[in-house]
C-alpha cells in the first residue's frame, strides 16, 4: 500500500512541478504548458519586456533592421531573427524558428491571429496606439506568461520610484502651465501625440502639462502648422523619421518662429524610435533623462533663483 | 487557331513553372528539388510552410489575378474604350469605403466580417452607378466617367474618414493596400465558387460582346440585346471584382493591363481571349506576390503596390503602341 502510494507521488510529482500557466490576453485566455523559452516578439514594447527579464527573443519583428530598437534594450539581449515588419511579419520565418509563445499587438496582428496559433500559443496584447499604462500592463502579461510576474513587479516598482524622482525634479522646474508637446514628422505629415499616446502618458507621468489635453480621443493627432501653433507647446520635441519631413517646411513659415516654444528655444529634435516606436519600461526610463536633460537649463535657472 | 492554342500552352507553361518558383522561393527557401517531395510524401521542415502558407497564397493570388482580369475583360468590352477597367467602376472604391466604414463604426468587428462587407458595398456602388447613369445607358463613354466621379468621391471619402480617425482601422489600412499577406484556407471559398460560376457567363457572353464591337446598331440588327447584355456583363464583372476585392483588397492594374496583354497576343475574339485573359491575370499577381516576398526577405511588401511598379512601365508602354483596340 506504502509502495502504491509512493509511486502515486512519483507520478503526480512532474504534473505538479509543470503546472500549467494561465494568463488573460486583449481576446480571452492562453494556456501554456510551462514557461516559454523561445519566444517571437512581434512589437518593440514587447522585446523590452523581454529584454527586462533577461530573456532573448528568438525572433523580433524589428522592419529589417535591429537598430530601431533602442540600444538599451539591444544591451540586454543576444542576437534575433529578424521575422520582418511589423506590420506584415513573415508567417513563414516565425513558423520556422519554432516559437513556444508569440507575442503579437492587438492592433496590427488581429487578422493573422489564427495563422500564429497554428504555430505556437499567441498573447494579443496592447503596443501599438496603446498608452503608457496599457504598455506596462502588457509587460506585466508577459511577464505572467513566463512564470516570472514577481520579478516584474519588482522591476515595475523600481520604474515606478524612478519615475517619482524625475517628477519630483520637474515639480516647480516649470512655470504655472507650462507644457510639453512630442510630435511625429514624417514625409506624410505631421502627428501630434496626445495625451491618449505612449509619449504623452509618459509626459503625463512626469507631472508635466499637456498643451492639448482634451484630445482624448485619438494617439496620433495628424496636424497642419496652424494647428501646432494653436496648440502652442512651451515645450516641442519633434521626432524625424526622414531626412526630410514636413517640419522642414514648418520651419520656412513666417509662423513658425511665432511659436512660444521656438521663441524660448525650447525645440529639440529627438529620436523617433525612442519617443514613439519602442514604447516599454526601458524607453520611459530613457526618455524622462532625455526630458530632463533638455529642462536642465531651466532646472538651473530656478536652482539660482531659490 | 493554333496560334491562339500555342498562346494558352505557353502561358499555362509559364503559370506553372512561376508556382513553382513562388512555392520554393521567400524568406525560407524549399529547393526545387525538394518540392515535389515535399508536396506528395511530405517533409519535416518544409510542410507545415508549404501547406499552410505558400500553397494557399499561391492559389488565392492565382484565382483573385484571373477573376480580376476577367472582369476587366468584360468591362472593357462593353465600355468600348480602351482605359475602362473594373478600378473606374467605383467597385473596389465602394467596397473599400464600406470596409473602412465598418472598422470604424465598429471597432470591434470580427476580422471574418471584412469580405462579405466588401462585397456588399460593391454591389451597393455598381447600384449607385446604374441609377445614376440610368439616362444616359447607352453612351458607354457617359458610364465610364460616372464611374471615375465615383471611384473619386469615394476616394475623398475614405481618405476623410482616415484623417479623423487614423488609428482604429489599421487592419483595415493594410487591407486597404491590397495584399495576399496572412491569406489563408479559409478565404479560398470566398473566391472559387463567384469564379467557377461566373465563368460559364463570361463564356456565354462572349459571342455577343463580339457583336458589341460592331457598335450598337449592327448588334441590334443581328439580334443581340444591347441593354441586357451590357446590364449581365457589367454586374458579371462587378461580382468578380467584388470577390476579388473581398479576399485581397483593392488592386489595381491587373483588371486594366491583363486584358490588354491578353488582346495583344491573341486578338480581338472573347471566347479565345478568356482563357489567355486568365492566365495572365493569373501570372500577374502571382509575379507580384512572389516578388513582394522576396525582393527584401523576411520584409514582405503588399502586392498592390509591387503590381503596380509592374504594371505601370507596361501601361505606358501600351499607349505608345497602342493598335489593337
Amino acid at each position: 500500500m506504502l509502495r502504491l502510494l509512493c509511486l502515486c507521488c512519483v507520478a503526480l510529482l512532474p504534473a505538479l512541478s509543470q503546472a500549467e500557466i494561465r494568463v488573460s490576453d486583449t481576446r480571452g485566455e492562453v494556456v501554456l504548458d510551462a514557461p516559454p523559452s523561445r519566444v517571437v516578439a512581434l512589437e518593440f514594447s514587447f522585446a523590452d519586456a523581454l529584454a527586462t527579464l533577461g530573456l532573448s527573443p528568438v525572433g523580433v519583428a524589428d522592419d529589417g533592421d535591429a537598430e530601431r530598437l533602442i540600444a538599451p534594450i539591444r544591451a540586454d539581449l543576444d542576437a534575433w531573427t529578424s521575422v520582418g515588419a511589423r506590420s506584415q511579419p513573415s508567417l513563414e520565418v516565425i513558423a520556422s524558428l519554432k516559437p513556444e509563445l508569440i507575442i503579437a499587438d492587438a492592433k496590427r496582428h488581429a487578422t493573422v491571429v489564427e495563422d500564429l496559433r497554428q504555430i505556437a500559443p499567441t498573447l494579443l496584447l496592447e503596443s501599438y496606439g496603446a498608452t503608457y499604462a496599457d504598455s506596462l500592463q502588457s509587460h506585466l502579461t508577459i511577464a505572467a506568461a513566463l512564470g516570472r510576474e514577481a520579478e516584474m513587479a519588482e522591476r515595475l516598482a523600481a520604474h515606478e520610484a524612478l519615475m517619482d524622482d524625475y517628477a519630483a525634479r520637474f515639480a516647480g522646474a516649470l512655470a504655472e502651465g507650462d507644457t510639453v508637446l512630442f510630435a511625429i514628422s514624417s514625409a506624410k505629415g505631421i502627428y501630434l501625440h496626445g495625451p491618449h499616446s505612449y509619449a504623452g502618458g509618459v509626459i503625463a507621468r512626469l507631472g508635466l502639462d499637456s498643451p492639448i489635453p482634451d484630445a482624448t480621443e485619438q494617439a496620433y493627432i495628424p496636424a497642419t502648422l496652424e494647428r501646432l501653433a494653436q496648440a502652442d507647446p512651451d515645450y516641442l520635441i519633434v521626432g524625424e523619421y526622414d531626412d526630410e519631413s514636413v517640419i522642414d517646411t514648418f520651419a520656412q513659415s513666417p509662423l513658425w518662429p511665432l511659436m512660444t516654444a521656438i521663441r524660448h528655444g525650447h525645440y529639440a529634435q529627438r529620436d523617433p524610435h525612442l519617443w514613439a516606436q519602442n514604447r516599454g519600461l526601458l524607453p520611459a526610463e530613457r526618455m524622462a533623462e532625455e526630458l530632463a536633460a533638455l529642462l536642465d537649463t531651466r532646472l538651473a535657472g530656478t536652482a539660482t533663483q531659490h | 487557331m493554333t496560334r491562339r492554342l500555342t498562346i494558352t500552352a505557353a502561358l499555362g507553361l509559364a503559370l506553372l513553372a512561376l508556382a513553382a518558383w513562388h512555392l520554393s522561393a521567400g524568406a525560407v527557401s524549399i529547393p526545387l528539388t525538394e518540392l515535389w517531395q515535399t508536396l506528395t510524401r511530405g517533409h519535416a521542415d518544409y510542410d507545415f510552410i508549404l501547406w499552410n502558407y505558400r500553397l494557399p497564397r499561391l492559389l488565392i493570388a492565382a484565382l483573385v489575378g484571373a477573376a480580376l482580369a476577367l472582369a476587366g475583360l468584360l468591362v472593357q468590352g462593353v465600355v468600348r474604350n480602351p482605359l475602362a477597367s473594373p478600378d473606374i467602376l467605383g467597385v473596389s472604391g465602394g467596397a473599400s469605403l464600406a470596409v473602412v466604414a465598418l472598422s470604424i463604426g465598429w471597432r470591434q468587428a470580427p476580422v471574418a466580417l471584412i469580405p462579405p462587407v466588401a462585397l456588399a458595398g460593391g454591389f451597393a456602388s455598381l447600384g449607385l452607378l446604374l441609377w445614376l447613369a440610368r439616362a444616359v445607358w447607352h453612351r458607354p463613354a457617359a458610364l465610364a466617367l460616372i464611374g471615375i466621379a465615383l471611384s473619386a468621391l469615394f476616394a475623398a471619402a475614405i481618405d476623410f474618414l482616415l484623417t479623423l480617425y487614423p488609428l482604429e482601422i489599421n487592419a483595415a489600412l493594410l487591407w486597404l493596400t491590397g495584399s495576399v499577406w496572412g491569406r489563408n484556407w479559409s478565404h479560398l471559398p470566398l473566391i472559387l465558387p463567384w469564379l467557377l460560376a461566373l465563368l460559364p457567363v463570361a463564356c456565354y457572353l462572349a459571342y455577343q460582346l463580339d457583336l458589341l464591337t460592331l457598335g450598337d446598331d449592327t448588334a441590334t440588327s443581328l439580334g443581340t440585346r444591347v441593354d441586357r447584355l451590357r446590364l449581365v456583363a457589367l454586374l458579371t464583372a462587378v461580382a468578380l471584382t467584388g470577390a476579388a476585392v473581398a479576399v485581397c483588397g483593392a488592386i489595381g492594374f491587373v483588371g486594366l493591363v491583363a486584358p490588354h496583354m491578353a488582346r495583344f497576343l491573341a486578338g480581338h475574339r472573347h471566347l479565345p481571349l478568356i482563357p489567355v485573359c486568365l492566365l495572365l491575370g493569373a501570372l500577374l499577381l502571382v509575379a507580384a506576390d512572389l516578388f513582394a516576398r522576396i525582393l527584401m526577405p523576411p520584409l514582405e511588401l503588399p502586392a498592390g503596390i509591387v503590381i503596380a511598379f509592374l504594371g505601370a512601365p507596361y501601361f505606358i508602354f501600351l499607349i505608345t503602341r497602342y493598335r489593337h483596340w
